[in-house]
């Protein structure tokens, strides 16, 4: 009988809750959890144990024996023993609990235990107090508490952790010898460690179960993997080129980077909008919505100059009354943008490395012998976007959800004053999305540059983001 | 009628403009628009030139506007939309013409002549004039007044791929020229090269040229390999692919997004990549087909440059420009009417290397056409640079019209002199071939080589390839295509 949850909410203490969970763990399957640190990973696996208060949904087929190793379950273990050592009226001094016993508690085939036992080569300390073993011995303790219950579920979260290369290749392949028999969960924090019996990815972020992979679906795997690597690297945003050649002429700080006076947008009689008053001071994160046709992508072109009507209105970008003869290389070189429309663009053959230099020069493609500098900060991108395996792909060989994520390194290469994002998630699925936004919210938290973000959902914002304007 | 410019010149005089193309380097452009900033551009016309490089300029920073005929302007035509759609100033000629430093005029050629003398006497003295085909200059013999300077700026490319490029942040190969006749003040070189950075053609490179050279050969190569053989090599292989039993809608697709394909290996690499994207046996196969061809086609090649040479071609086609176009109309009407043209694609897969494998004979005629108008502009006192530019460099781009657009509308935009000469060619090359198309299968259209196995002789390969590779277009092509890869597209 699967295991399955249902909608299930679990409280664990008053800072954390598992929310809505809908998993269900058929026979035959080996479940690895993955999500960044604190995001529920090892609450997830420790519901299957029992452990929680569930608020609300459904538990149901869970095994009666299952094993739990955890440096939860091993603190609790250890918290009982010194416990005992309190609770200890007699004025004497407690060895506690030898392992001999700890082991013996739950064991359901004593046979099995001397087996593991000498497998482990603990031998040596079977007669010692538990709680006077090393972070190492009581992890593989556990581990052989766990393994001699002969459970139906195996709930190991971060078995691997505290041991040495000789005992993690024979756990591997224990577990792998077991896994025919035995349905196991393991909560890994790298996806490369997954042992290849696992069939499934589970990924946890903030009490949420968002993502479940089929360890056989190469691309969304990968996905996972680099979305995993964006939410966990400690990489920062990579600092622009600081050469003369790439440096941005400073602008005024008193001055607005953008100041539409009535602007409009006029075709034959047709109104889009009109005597729409706008300014966005430097470091102003914005957001703009409307529905579709309200003209949101036709203001944006306005501020970059793709418009052509730029030319009759009363425009200031960034230091220049527009229409004064400025020329629109001068406009760009302030902003940083990503659209759909700008990765349709890509149609020519550029390697992925290329596109983010191309940030340096505003140029679709890129036209310019790349410099040194130029070069090593685009590895630094790569790095920080998990892409750095794939620097020489052609762009247009790329996912969609990737290509996203390359345009907006492009557009952040050089740091501009003003970063627009028209509706960057349109055309991504849920997971592409989470990787667009994290990497968003890294730019918001690392960088002086003010964010325009567009979308069409009024409702559905950033964090960090302040101003408003609705069309 | 004015006189032939070009045959009021002495041989020698005639000689060494033919000669004149340079490749200019990036260096000479360092002054940017400087020589262009703050004076007042007007544009006459507004069609896909006219609007597109008017984008150009006012995004580089430049004072641009439009005039249009009074006409034009109360009907509120088509180019009269254009130009304030996008924010531009339109006035009439009068309004206009006496404020401007430069005058563009992006009107269709055979408008040159009513439209210069129109407005000439409207210009203030010192004024430029500005082409982007000298046609009239050349052909129709304009004479412009002493005060004024007369350049030229031609992008090689329709107007939807001079913004296009622009936008992309690179632009596209641009030729200048100066008329010396009209040289004044000898600025004439400052204001084409600044025009030419306005329009960001500096970025793809930039051929110095003259106004004889340019007309000369360009008027060769759209109406032989450009346009001519494709439209008649379009008509053959499909017809033939009809009768071999190919299916209709494969072949229609075959050929319209072949010419592309096969033309996309020879921009990057000339014949010699082309060639090499054959098998072995293909490969023998094409140049084969090839050197026939370019042995019954040789004479039709001589004759389409000794006409354009003698101005026998000019004076036919104003003749029919003087007739209402009756000639032109009619072909291009014929055009619509061609069972090509009225297949539609098949929605199948083609493979990239399909389009090669399945269509060795299109291979072969690209190939064919491209050197013998090579060798005939060369042979004629073009110099190797031109004949380069409007043979093999061109190909790519009307290719890739027909992929879009098919014949009809391939036709419709590409100058109407382009497709006057098209027709022409098109009329004799479909007879001439008529005999070798004969004996020709669906081995090398449509089906691709039926052979077991993919052995050749070595002795024969050496010599195909040693063929291939020392034509004369090839060394100059790798030449030009080594300058360009430094500003080009770094692939």
């Amino acid at each position: 009988m699967p295991t399955s949850l249902q909608n299930l909410t679990v409280n664990f203490d008053e800072r954390f809750d598992l929310k809505n969970i809908d998993w269900r763990l058929e026979s035959g399957q080996h479940w690895l959890i993955s999500g960044p640190n604190g995001a529920g990973k090892s609450a997830l696996a420790a519901v299957l144990t029992g452990a929680g208060k569930v608020a609300s949904g459904e538990i149901s087929g869970l095994p009666q024996h299952v094993g739990w190793v955890s440096f939860e379950a091993q603190a609790e273990l250890i918290a009982a023993e010194l416990k005992k050592d309190d609770a200890d009226i007699m004025d004497v001094i407690s060895e506690g609990t030898p392992v001999r016993e700890i082991l013996a508690q739950e064991s359901r085939d004593l046979v099995l235990i001397d087996e593991l036992v000498a497998k482990f080569e603990l031998g040596y300390l079977l007669d010692r107090a538990f709680r006077k073993l090393s972070t190492g011995e009581t992890r593989k303790v556990m581990l052989i508490r766990a393994l001699s219950n002969q459970p139906d579920l195996l709930v190991l979260d971060e078995p691997f952790e505290g041991l040495d290369v000789k005992t993690h290749a024979m756990l591997h392949d224990y577990l792998s010898a077991l896994s025919p028999n035995v349905q196991i969960v393991m909560v890994l924090n790298r996806l490369d460690e997954c042992p290849d019996f696992v069939t499934d990815v589970a990924y946890v972020e903030q009490g949420k179960l968002l993502h479940q992979v089929k360890r056989t679906d190469q691309a969304a795997l990968a996905e996972l993997h680099q979305l995993l690597h964006l939410k966990t690297t400690d990489l920062e945003i990579p600092p622009t080129d600081p050469t003369a050649e790439n440096k941005l002429p400073p602008l005024d700080p008193a001055q607005p980077l953008v100041r539409l006076t009535g602007a409009a947008i006029k075709y034959d009689d047709t109104v889009i909008f009109e005597g729409l008053d706008w300014t966005i001071e430097p470091g102003e994160h914005w957001q703009l919505s409307g529905p579709n046709g309200s003209g949101k992508t036709g203001l944006l072109s306005l501020i970059t100059g793709d418009h052509p009507q730029c030319y009759v209105n009363d425009i200031f970008v960034f230091g220049f009354q527009r229409g004064s003869g400025e020329s629109i290389w001068q406009i760009k070189q302030y902003i940083g943008y990503v659209s759909t429309a700008l990765q349709w663009e890509h149609r020519v053959s550029v390697s992925v490395r290329n596109v983010i230099i191309s940030g340096f020069y505003d140029s679709i493609g890129l036209y310019h012998k790349p410099s040194e500098t130029e070069k090593a900060i685009a590895v630094q991108w790569l790095d920080l976007l998990g892409m750095t395996a794939r620097a020489d792909e052609p762009f247009n060989k790329l996912s969609y959800g990737d290509q996203r994520l390359l345009l907006i390194a492009r557009a952040m290469v050089k740091h501009p004053p003003l970063l627009i994002l028209d509706e960057p998630c349109l055309g991504l699925d849920e997971m592409n999305r989470q990787l667009v936004l994290a990497l968003i919210e890294k730019i918001c938290a690392s960088s002086g540059t003010a964010v325009l973000y567009v979308n069409h959902h009024p409702h559905d914002h950033i964090k960090g983001i302040e101003h408003f304007l609705s069309l | 009628m004015s006189q032939n410019y070009f045959n009021t010149l002495s041989l020698r005089e005639q000689l060494a403009e033919l000669k004149k193309c340079r490749f200019m380097h990036m260096s000479e452009f360092s002054d940017g628009v400087a020589a262009l900033k703050g004076k007042k551009m007007v544009v006459i016309g507004c069609g896909a030139q006219g609007l597109n490089q008017g984008l150009n300029l006012r995004d580089s920073g430049l004072d641009v506007s439009y005039t249009l005929r009074a006409a034009a302007i109360e009907e509120k035509r088509q180019s009269w939309k254009n130009a304030t759609e996008n924010g531009f100033t339109v006035g009439t000629y009068e309004e206009l013409i006496p404020t401007a430093d430069v005058v563009l005029n992006l009107t269709p050629d055979k408008q040159h002549t009513h439209v210069v003398n129109t407005v000439m006497p409207l210009m203030k003295q010192g004024a430029c004039l500005s082409y982007s085909h000298g046609f009239n200059i050349v052909e129709e013999g304009m004479q412009v007044r002493d005060d004024l300077t007369v350049i030229m700026v031609a992008p090689k490319c329709p107007g939807s791929e001079v913004r296009a490029e622009y936008v992309r942040g690179f632009g596209v190969p641009t030729l200048i020229a100066v008329h010396e006749d009209n040289d004044p003040k000898g600025e004439g070189l400052a204001l084409a090269k600044a025009y030419a950075v306005g329009t960001g053609g500096h970025k793809a490179g930039v051929l110095m040229s003259s106004f004889i050279a340019e007309v000369k050969s360009d008027l060769m190569g759209e109406q032989t390999i450009l346009c001519g053989m494709l439209q008649t090599g379009s008509l053959l292989c499909f017809d033939k692919m009809i009768a071999e039993g190919v299916d209709a809608g494969y072949a229609s697709k075959l050929i319209q997004y072949g010419w592309e394909t096969v033309t996309e290996a020879l921009k990057y690499g000339g014949v010699t990549n082309m060639m090499d994207r054959l098998s072995n046996p293909a490969k023998i196969r094409a140049f084969d087909l090839a050197e026939e061809m370019k042995a019954i086609m040789r004479p039709l090649y001589h004759k389409h440059q000794d006409d354009i040479m003698t101005g026998h071609f000019s004076k036919t086609m104003m003749a029919d420009w003087a007739n209402d176009d009756k000639n032109l109309l009619g072909w291009r009407a014929d055009t619509a009417e061609t069972a090509f043209e009225k297949t539609p694609a098949g929605d199948m897969e083609i493979s990239e290397q399909e389009y090669f494998d399945n269509g060795i004979l299109m291979v072969a005629m690209v190939k064919a056409g491209v050197e013998l108008a090579f060798e005939t502009m060369t042979d004629a006192g073009i110099i190797a640079d031109s004949a380069y530019y409007e043979s093999l460099h061109e190909t790519p781009l009307i290719a890739n019209t027909i992929a879009r657009k098919k014949l009809y509308e391939m036709n419709a935009t590409i100058s109407d002199t382009a497709e006057y000469g098209c027709y022409l060619y098109n009329h004799a090359c479909v007879p001439l071939l008529g005999d070798f198309m004969t004996g020709i299968k669906s081995d090398v259209i449509g089906r691709g080589l039926d052979v077991e196995d993919m052995g050749v002789d070595n002795s024969r390969l050496i010599e195909v390839n040693a063929a291939i590779r020392s034509h004369p277009v090839e060394a100059i092509g790798a030449e030009l295509r080594g300058y360009m890869s430094d500003m080009k597209k770094i692939v």
